[in-house]
């Protein structure tokens, strides 16, 4: 099965997107309390073979990276990989506990609730858009190198939707790299989903 | 007239979420508009049950995607055990399908996560009685 999209249901899956980001940037400077601004996300289609490959463009194979990943399922399912580096996950976690130094699990406990509001934000208004609903399972962490990221629960992915953005917030970056991971069928619905939110709106 | 009474005396306040950077958010913000409270955490909804078994909470905030149990079984079973518990939803998931659910198992009132000071003062004007 292939999993190219066409120009149009690119277009919109954009557009869905660009608003669930949107969405979701508000709600983290909520959290932090500082303005963010979001910049302009690339996203894309890529097999799950490619991936590695992909991560690889931008992540150093020297650092280590926080790595959430959280399932859900429904009417289309999949799961969600959030990565994060382990500078960010430092500033993200003295300023979420408002504390000059946090131990290790206060770094984890900051990641894992940041991936929980982004993944849920982001899928959750996808799902509302398209007229769908999803359930959430709670996310899992772990700290790795980039290299390590996509193994064979990764690759049993066929297709992996790409969302990449950078989110400034006053004087720390917090770059966040997300990738949502999807099999044949669900990628067949999705389209099929983009297709009847693109009749609807050009009815 | 009943609501300023109530502001009167110490609410017992649960808190329950498997972050605890998510529970500290909702504590602070409840202590920032001014409710005097008296907190209890718990990291699951199994936690939770057992913590407002042993001891009833005036209010709940409760996230729905936690381990163990998630958030939709804990209200259920809370409501269960008491029907009169007042369980305000808190959660990441802006889905209107999740918001019907947990009001239709018993919940005051759900709000995306994180709650604002601002939203704050409306759950504890409008929502709790």
């Amino acid at each position: 099965m292939s999993f190219a999209f066409n120009e149009d249901q690119l277009d919109i899956l954009r557009e869905v997107m660009n608003i669930s980001l949107g969405e979701t940037t508000a709600n983290i400077a909520q959290l932090l309390g500082a303005f963010g601004t979001m910049h302009i996300p690339e996203v894309d289609i890529i097999s799950s073979k490619d991936l590695q490959a992909f991560i690889g463009r931008d992540l150093s194979p020297k650092e280590d990276y926080h790595v959430t990943k959280q399932l859900f399922s429904g009417h289309f399912g999949g799961e969600v990989i959030f990565i994060i580096s382990k500078e960010s996950s430092l500033n993200l976690a003295k300023n979420m506990f408002q504390a000059p130094t946090t131990t290790e699990d206060e770094i984890n406990d900051s990641v894992m609730e940041l991936t929980n509001i982004v993944t849920s934000t982001i899928v959750s208004r996808l799902a509302a858009e398209l007229d769908v609903t999803v359930q959430f399972f709670a996310p899992t962490s772990a700290i790795m190198k980039c290299v390590e990221i996509v193994d064979e629960e990764v690759l049993s992915y066929s297709t992996v939707i790409v969302l990449k953005t950078i989110v400034d917030f006053q004087d720390e970056n917090i770059v966040g790299n997300i990738f949502v991971l999807t099999k044949d069928e669900a990628i067949q619905k999705l389209k099929d989903l983009l297709d009847k939110k693109l009749e609807e709106l050009f009815a | 007239m009943i609501k300023y009474i109530l502001r009167r005396f110490k609410l017992k306040i649960l808190v329950v979420d498997d972050s605890k950077v998510a529970r500290k958010y909702i504590l602070r913000s409840i202590a920032s508009i001014g409710i005097e409270a008296e907190f209890r955490e718990a990291e699951n909804g199994q936690e939770a049950l057992s913590a407002y078994k042993e001891e009833r909470a005036d209010v709940v905030f409760l996230d729905l995607t936690m381990p163990i149990m998630d958030g939709y079984e804990a209200l259920r079973e809370i409501i269960a055990y008491d029907k009169d518990a007042q369980v305000i939803v808190v959660s990441a998931d802006v889905q209107s399908e999740a918001k019907l659910r947990v009001l239709k198992d018993g919940a005051k009132n759900m709000y995306p996560k994180p709650i604002s000071d601002e939203k704050m003062r409306t759950i504890f004007a409008e929502d709790i009685v």
